[in-house]
């Protein structure tokens, strides 16, 4: 199955009711609809609204169990979110390492600077 | 979870606090280290006071652009950065909006450099940019292609 965009994954979990279902569900891996409603002010039919969302951008999947409704996350969504930090760590690591290298250079001629017989 | 909605970086580098504080927001500097090997800053604006914006555009070796902007938050100098990121997408809108926060503390052998960059701000400000994510990514993206 194609998972839905990146944006849907980041803007499903940009509630924060719905960041704390995503959370919880990691925690403790497999749980119902009931026991995930029960932590939030919120109504029973809110909750399945959140989940419908959530399932919409690919981060849960729902299964029925008997008369038990049970929610899990997706790996794969979060595969997604880890390869956008990714990307973000290499930018960031090879620009820090190019300021590491030129403050090193910076320091490296002052101190060619400071020996006049040198030059 | 929290750990996978921020990135943390720490570095030493072999400077004093001042001179690596002063590579962040002196364009003359910034040109020099700032985006992936190889990457030159064509244009950039650099207006270095809290609440000013600023804005860099990447040019890879292949010859694409890749802009990037944001504002000031914090400019305690040499001790703390804060700045938002943006970049821009293909149709000149703003993507999602981070926040990068910049710490220098003197270390034994330099400077001690910690760098968090928060991809949720604020839920609020998240969702408003959700939407935002998407081009964001393929920005990235793009760079490392």
């Amino acid at each position: 199955m194609q998972h839905p965009p990146l944006s849907d994954v980041f803007g499903a979990l940009a509630d924060p009711t719905r960041l704390a279902i995503v959370e919880r569900l990691l925690s403790e891996g497999e749980c119902t609809v009931g026991d995930l409603a029960e932590p939030f002010a919120i109504s029973k039919p809110a909750i399945s609204k959140h989940l419908g969302v959530l399932e919409k951008a690919g981060l849960i999947e729902r299964h029925v169990v008997r008369q038990w409704r049970y929610c899990r996350v997706r790996p794969d969504a979060l595969a997604a979110i880890d390869d956008w930090m990714r990307r973000y760590r290499e930018f960031w690591e090879t620009s820090l390492d190019r300021l590491a290298k030129l403050m090193e250079r910076k320091r490296d001629r002052k101190n060619e600077g400071s020996k006049p017989d040198e030059r | 979870m929290s750990d996978d909605r921020t990135l943390r970086l720490r570095r030493v580098i072999k400077a004093p606090v001042a001179e690596v504080f002063d590579a962040w927001i002196d364009p003359n500097l910034l040109v020099q280290w700032w985006g992936p090997e190889n990457f030159t800053i064509p244009s950039h604006e650099i207006d270095a006071r809290e609440g000013g914006a600023w804005t860099t555009t990447m040019l890879s070796p292949e010859g694409t652009r890749h802009t990037v902007s944001g504002v000031y938050k914090v400019i305690d100098r040499p001790n703390k950065l804060v700045f938002t990121w943006q970049w821009t997408q293909d149709d000149g809108s703003e993507g999602h909006e981070t926040e990068v926060t910049v710490t220098f503390a003197p270390a034994a052998e330099g400077t001690r450099l910690d760098f968090v960059q928060a991809v949720f701000e604020n839920s609020e400000q998240a969702k408003n940019h959700a939407f935002g994510w998407e081009s964001s990514f393929v920005c990235l993206d793009r760079l490392f292609a």
